[in-house]
């Protein structure tokens, strides 16, 4: 039973992602399976070369390249959303699974959460 | 009862923000009235603001902290407030105060502050699990 945690905002402008990213840390930590998608705005969090000291902020890459690390089974991205915003491949954080049908990611997961 | 269904609230948004918490309080009791069970009622993010005894609107107003913290003690439902989302927001109970040497503590009854730990132990323990969220 995987809960997928969808983000779609972007890292720094609010907290919602990062609230996000502790709900998904948190299942992982009590062995519970769990995967991210990231939609519109939200595929920001994906891009590589962040540098947020100037705005006090911790690095959103770094927050969520510990994703695998704690055993968050798959992160999934909208592709053309990717695309919008130009998250390349190469920019990109490695280990993303591109999408072009959200419908077959939310069907297959029997839990599905916004953060907020 | 046998199609009762045992539901999680889980609220994100702040009252006097956003109508997260009146939806989710008009849904907790139809819930209960249609014969079906609440684990426990999560607030996260914006919406631990929903647990704080200081919050005082005009007399005309609906106080959506004090409806909210009756219906949990009339039908004895447990609330967890998400301990990283209150402390960034300054909702803070006795243990938090003492921890932090912090000048006061106001979380209302019967809220109680602990982890997402708890979240995803309702997550087990439900049937489903409803989020209200503010718009974004």
């Amino acid at each position: 039973m995987t809960t997928l945690i969808i983000v779609d905002q972007p890292p720094y402008g609010s907290w919602a992602g990062r609230e996000a990213l502790d709900m998904v840390f948190s299942l992982a930590a009590f062995d519970q399976p769990s995967a991210l998608l990231f939609i519109g705005p939200g595929v920001n969090w994906l891009r590589t070369h962040q540098t947020p000291a100037e705005l006090g902020q911790k690095s959103a890459e770094k927050n969520l390249s510990a994703a695998s690390l704690f055993g968050v089974e798959s992160i999934f991205a909208d592709q053309s959303a990717c695309e919008q915003y130009r998250v390349t491949q190469e920019r990109m954080l490695p280990g993303v699974a591109l999408t072009s049908n959200i419908q077959k990611i939310l069907n297959a997961h029997n839990r599905v959460a916004f953060a907020g | 009862m046998p199609n009762s269904v045992v539901y999680t609230l889980v609220i994100t948004a702040a009252p006097w923000v956003s109508q997260a918490p009146q939806t989710a309080l008009m849904f907790a009791r139809e819930v209960l009235l249609a014969g079906h069970h609440i684990d426990r009622v999560f607030l996260y993010g914006e919406g631990v603001h929903l647990a704080s005894s200081l919050s005082t609107p005009p007399s005309d107003e609906v106080n959506w902290s004090k409806e909210w913290s009756q219906f949990l003690n009339q039908h004895k439902i447990p609330a967890t407030v998400c301990i990283a989302s209150a402390l960034r927001r300054g909702i803070i109970d006795e243990t938090e105060q003492s921890r932090y040497e912090l000048a006061a503590n106001n979380l209302r009854m019967p809220f109680e502050i602990a982890g997402l730990g708890e979240w995803v132990e309702s997550n087990l323990s439900s049937d489903r699990v409803i989020y209200f969220h503010g718009a974004s």
